[in-house]
């Protein structure tokens, strides 16, 4: 009980955290617009290009969401099933492996993922969605290994003494007791995915590092200046998404 | 539920990575010929040394799955690294009997099954070298496994594989990318540790101030590599039209000034988070006895706080050094130089074996770091601290 009480909490401060990125998510999505970053551009001296129309900007915007939640759906639903599985009785052998393993794809960074998947698939969103796997993969592992081992073992054995198969151990007692940090974890992933996902228009995925990499490229800043700005406001929004909706379910639990 | 015995490694792991080089090998190319270097090539399948590969790893999966005697884990081990130098040496004479009596510009590259069968040995010699010594074994593996391949390479066994025909090609530019990466990750880890020590003391000591700056390293941390450097890329050449002055300290907007900015800005939050916990971790009893002592805040800090917070601190600092090798790549894009250039000038060409040469050396760099700060705090290397 006092431990749902700290979650919900935890919850509701949550809440009270998503107004800063939401704000500066909407400012920087504000700068992002063709005209209002043309004329900061001018003002600050540098020689403006061919800006990005809003429109593209807003179909780059939708593209790079869907491959981040994509790329999120993959390392969140991976790296959740392998911490359960490595805190299973079944599972603990694999434990140090999995770590190993983990560390090892972390010592790969996204943008060297992609530049050696490019050549196996291609051109567009594969190297992508392997990247943003392989780099959220050992976050949510850890996170959610970390979680269910602060489980006490009473309460497990007390489930086990109340009859619950271990399926039911786990859904009913383990997990919702670890909630909050596993959240928490998957939180962090998600706004890495969101920020990760730009990378991939090096290998040609249409994201909102399109226009950042064709800026440097052409040497033209408005447009990098657009997509640099459109980028980090995703980023900023995702997390103030994930910060309110956490609240909203924390007021629901409390009801 | 958390077992009170050591971990072992998985019974079934070693038998699972036999079959996955024994598949690879069998029904995956082994190396593809191509007319030229930018071309995919056509595959060609493993011959006799392949084969026994395979068979060496099976018979080193064999005996690892049988009962733990520490002989037979040591075995396993020359087995394993047996299996690695067959897969090696096989790969180089098969490309050199390929290459053989074609035109100049035709290139053997190892093909898929070759690069899993790698994989897989690799793994097999590290579970062998994990049973066999069950503390360092991880790194003796990655040991070995480097030793034998650099052997190899030395005694031109692999001169005719296309990677070690593109090094050969490219020697000179990628020691100097290689030496620029060091570089561009030293400068920013340096440049990181200069601000997160300041910031670190204000965390300690709260107030307003400790958390306006917390908030920003946590802002930091949501943008996107990308768009930060190229912000800093449009910031600078901003700043340097207004102060042309700056320009003559070494400023630039283009090249390595962004990229260590950049890639400082990102280390900002586990330095300072390391550097933090690492002093106020110590013992509240053990701060007091110094403190009676009679010893002063600076001597208290320097003579009690960091020595006694080392462990996770340099824990800290490990985090934050991997980061920086793999952060430093992005400096590619902006101009700095270093492997991200030789990556990315691979990935406009398509050229397989150039972005190999450039992400290759990342990977070992960010493992080496790793491995030998690991060392360092005593812990194991399968990633206790992190």
């Amino acid at each position: 009980m006092i431990r749902d009480g700290m979650i919900r909490d935890g919850m509701t401060r949550a809440g009270r955290g998503a107004l800063a990125p939401l704000l500066l998510g909407l400012a920087l999505a504000v700068l992002s617009l063709p005209e209002v970053a043309g004329f900061v551009v001018r003002i600050l001296g540098l020689q403006a290009g061919t800006p990005v129309p809003a429109g593209r900007l807003a179909w780059l915007a939708r593209q790079h969401l869907v491959l981040a939640l994509a790329g999120f759906a993959l390392a969140g639903g991976a790296g959740l099933a392998l911490g359960i599985l490595a805190t299973r009785a079944a599972g603990a052998s694999l434990r140090a492996t999995l770590d190993t393993l983990a560390a090892a794809a972390q010592a790969a960074p996204p943008v060297v993922i992609v530049a050696l998947a490019l050549p196996v698939l291609g051109f567009g969103a594969p190297p992508i969605l392997l990247a943003l796997a392989a780099y959220g993969l050992m976050p949510v592992m850890r996170g959610t290994v970390g979680a269910l081992a602060t489980v006490p073992d009473d309460v497990r054995r007390a489930a086990t003494a109340l009859g619950l198969t271990p399926a039911q151990t786990l859904l009913r007692v383990e997990l919702p007791l670890a909630a909050g940090p596993i959240l928490e974890a998957l939180r962090v992933v998600l706004v890495l995915a969101v920020a990760t996902a730009a990378i991939g228009a090096l290998a040609g995925a249409q994201t909102l590092g399109t226009p950042i990499v064709v800026g440097l490229q052409n040497q033209n800043t408005l447009a990098l200046v657009q997509g640099a700005a459109a980028a980090a406001a995703l980023a900023f929004l995702a997390d103030a998404a994930w910060l309110a909706a956490a609240a909203g379910v924390g007021r629901l639990l409390r009801r | 539920m958390t077992p009170s015995v050591p971990v072992r490694p998985a019974a079934w792991l070693p038998t699972a990575l036999a079959a996955l080089a024994v598949a690879s090998l069998a029904g995956l190319p082994f190396l593809t010929l191509a007319p030229n270097r930018l071309v995919p090539g056509s595959p060609v399948g493993c011959g006799l040394s392949g084969a026994a590969a395979g068979m060496l790893a099976v018979a080193a999966a064999w005996l690892l799955a049988g009962p733990g005697r520490p002989g037979r884990a040591g075995i396993a081990l020359a087995v394993s690294l047996a299996a690695w130098g067959a897969l090696l040496l096989g790969a180089g004479r098969a490309a050199a009997d390929l290459v053989a009596g074609q035109p100049p510009a035709a290139r053997a590259a190892l093909g898929s099954g070759a690069w899993l069968a790698g994989l897989a040995l690799a793994g097999l010699v590290a579970e062998s070298a994990r049973a066999a010594l069950p503390r360092r074994g991880g790194f003796v593996a990655v040991l070995l496994l480097v030793g034998l391949s650099t052997l190899a390479g030395l005694a031109d066994f692999l001169d005719a594989l296309s990677l070690a025909v593109e090094y050969r090609a490219r020697a000179a530019s990628i020691g100097t990318a290689f030496v620029q990466h060091l570089g561009l990750a030293g400068a920013s880890l340096a440049l990181a540790l200069v601000v997160a020590g300041p910031l670190a003391l204000l965390h300690l000591r709260g107030g307003p101030a400790s958390r306006l700056a917390d908030g920003l390293l946590n802002g930091i941390q949501v943008v996107p590599a990308l768009a930060l450097f190229a912000a800093l890329v449009a910031g600078l050449s901003a700043l340097l039209a207004l102060v042309p002055a700056l320009r003559s300290v070494g400023l630039a907007a283009i090249g390595p000034t962004p990229a260590v900015i950049g890639t400082a800005a990102y280390l900002g939050l586990p330095l300072v988070r390391g550097l933090a916990a690492g002093l106020a971790g110590v013992d509240p009893d053990v701060l007091a006895a110094a403190r009676a002592m009679g010893l002063t805040p600076r001597q208290v800090l320097l003579r009690v706080r960091l020595p006694l917070g080392a462990p996770v601190l340099i824990g800290a600092l490990r985090v934050a050094a991997v980061q920086s090798i793999g952060l430093a790549t992005l400096g590619g894009l902006v101009g700095a130089g270093g492997l991200g250039a030789v990556v990315f000038e691979g990935m406009a060409q398509f050229a397989q074996d150039l972005i190999l040469l450039g992400a290759l050396p990342v990977i070992g760099l960010a493992l080496a770091v790793d491995a030998g700060l690991a060392l360092l705090t005593g812990a194991r290397i399968a990633g206790e601290t992190a």
